[in-house]
């Protein structure tokens, strides 16, 4: 979607942009609209959490304050905020291979909101946890995007989190989109018939 | 049941080890042809002399005490030398390794060949013909061994640092890029914490053996304790040679033990 992998064929649009038609320098100030939450978190593990999230500013940072991790206060001042907001103050200063993973999920949901994005993609943000901490970091990222107003584009294979967490659901099948509907107006059946035709 | 002895280990099939001992045999019979046709036909035995001439020829050797506060000096420059050439190294390394790491660099079949040649280039010479080169364009003294010994490492920095690139999780970079960063940032927050231990654990390799090198860059005019060495053998004051190889020994020793303790305490 943001082009870290291209797609065979099709469009994305962004905002009337669109994306796959992007050069080089444009899709760089494209993707500093686009926060992206990962499967594997994708933290860096040598650096403390707080320059993980602060890590989120790139896009925006001059190279020179980058090479000296010399961000700019206010900046600073917002990724504390983000961090207490997602319940990681505790541990801004520990490095981030440090963290359990629930938390290392909790710095990468701050460092892509530290983008200030208008859409957020997330890639099976819960593949990698337990199911309890899965749904504790989908409810929050639910509750973030719904007090910042950042509609959030989850990919997911589990149909419980889709169903209760998400207003419309988008089935995809061998790359075919199957349906597309309000969550509230898909049937049950219509899960079975996804799985089952695939099995 | 079968008996256990009578299964064939399946590492000492009788095949497999004539084939091994005949390989064996072929390798040392090249190896004794070779020895007795360059060491016993090719030495002048008569002008080796008796035992007895040869332990006194060796203790010659014998360090001359006097002379060693003559050797400081000399031997500090060496050190310099060393460090300022593995300075300079790590300085041109980082763009080689970047150019030569096959996961990064910029465009791959122009980039990728150049930084893969340019370390080849650097490894496959001896430190002793850079500085020879050096010596001839820039004259004597410690500059021309600085950047003999600055080309002969960066080789090696440059390969292992594009290696511990093109094997870096590529998570933490796909991250950076999604932030969109440009490709410095993404090699300075997405690459450089992945390497920095590796990284920091050659430098002070080189540092450690080109403390090794410097000390005979003088041999041919590069500066440092190899230029007295020189002076010392011609001048058949052997007590003094001796004074310089201990010295030498005892900087090199010191310098290894500073290393492995950083490295150990770095991995």
């Amino acid at each position: 979607m943001n082009r870290l992998v291209e797609p065979d064929s099709g469009t994305v649009v962004l905002d009337g942009v669109d994306i796959t038609s992007l050069g080089k320098s444009s899709l760089r100030k494209a993707r500093r609209n686009m926060g992206m939450i990962f499967q594997e978190f994708n933290l860096i593990d040598r650096l403390t959490v707080l320059e993980n999230v602060l890590s989120g500013t790139l896009g925006v940072t001059s190279s020179l304050r980058g090479i000296f991790r010399a961000f700019q206060g206010d900046d600073i001042q917002r990724a504390i905020e983000l961090c207490e907001r997602v319940g990681i103050i505790d541990h801004i200063r520990k490095r981030a291979d440090q963290l359990s993973g629930g938390q290392r999920q909790r710095v990468g949901i701050a460092r892509a909101l530290m983008q200030q994005p208008k859409i957020l993609l997330v890639d099976e943000p819960t593949s990698s946890l337990d199911p309890k901490i899965g749904r504790e970091v989908m409810d929050l990222l639910k509750s973030i995007t719904k007090e910042a107003h950042i509609p959030m584009l989850v990919s997911v294979h589990d149909i419980f989190l889709a169903k209760n967490y998400s207003d419309r659901i988008v089935g995809l099948q061998g790359g075919e989109k199957i349906f597309d509907q309000p969550t509230a107006s898909v049937e049950a059946d219509a899960f079975d018939k996804i799985y089952h035709e695939a099995s | 049941m079968t008996n256990i002895s009578t299964i064939a280990n399946p590492l000492r099939v009788p095949r497999d080890v004539y084939r091994r001992y005949a390989i064996f045999g072929v390798c040392a019979v090249i190896v004794l042809t070779v020895g007795k046709d360059i060491i016993i036909d090719e030495t002048d035995w008569a002008r080796m002399g008796t035992l007895q001439e040869m332990v006194k020829t060796a203790l010659w050797f014998l360090p001359e005490l006097s002379f060693f506060p003559k050797t400081v000096g000399p031997l500090l420059e060496t050190l310099l030398i060393a460090l300022w050439g593995t300075v300079l190294a790590v300085v041109v390394s980082m763009p080689i390794a970047y150019l030569a790491a096959r996961n990064i660099t910029p465009i791959k079949w122009i980039t990728y060949p150049l930084g893969r040649g340019l370390i080849v280039l650097s490894r496959s010479t001896h430190e002793i013909i850079f500085a020879l080169i050096f010596v001839s364009a820039l004259g004597l003294g410690p500059l021309p061994g600085i950047l003999a010994l600055a080309t002969r490492s960066l080789g090696f920095l440059a390969k292992t640092t594009a290696e511990a690139i093109e094997n870096a999780n590529p998570g933490p970079i796909e991250a950076i890029q999604a932030t969109g960063a440009n490709p410095l940032m993404v090699f300075c927050f997405g690459i450089m914490p992945q390497i920095f231990p590796i990284f920091v654990g050659n430098v002070i390799f080189q540092l450690d053996i080109n403390i090794r090198r410097a000390s005979i860059l003088g041999l041919v005019g590069g500066g440092g304790i190899g230029l007295m060495f020189a002076e010392v053998m011609q001048n058949l004051q052997y007590g003094r040679a001796g004074t310089i190889v201990v010295g030498i020994t005892a900087m090199v020793v010191v310098g290894e033990f500073i290393s492995n303790r950083v490295r150990v305490r770095l991995i």
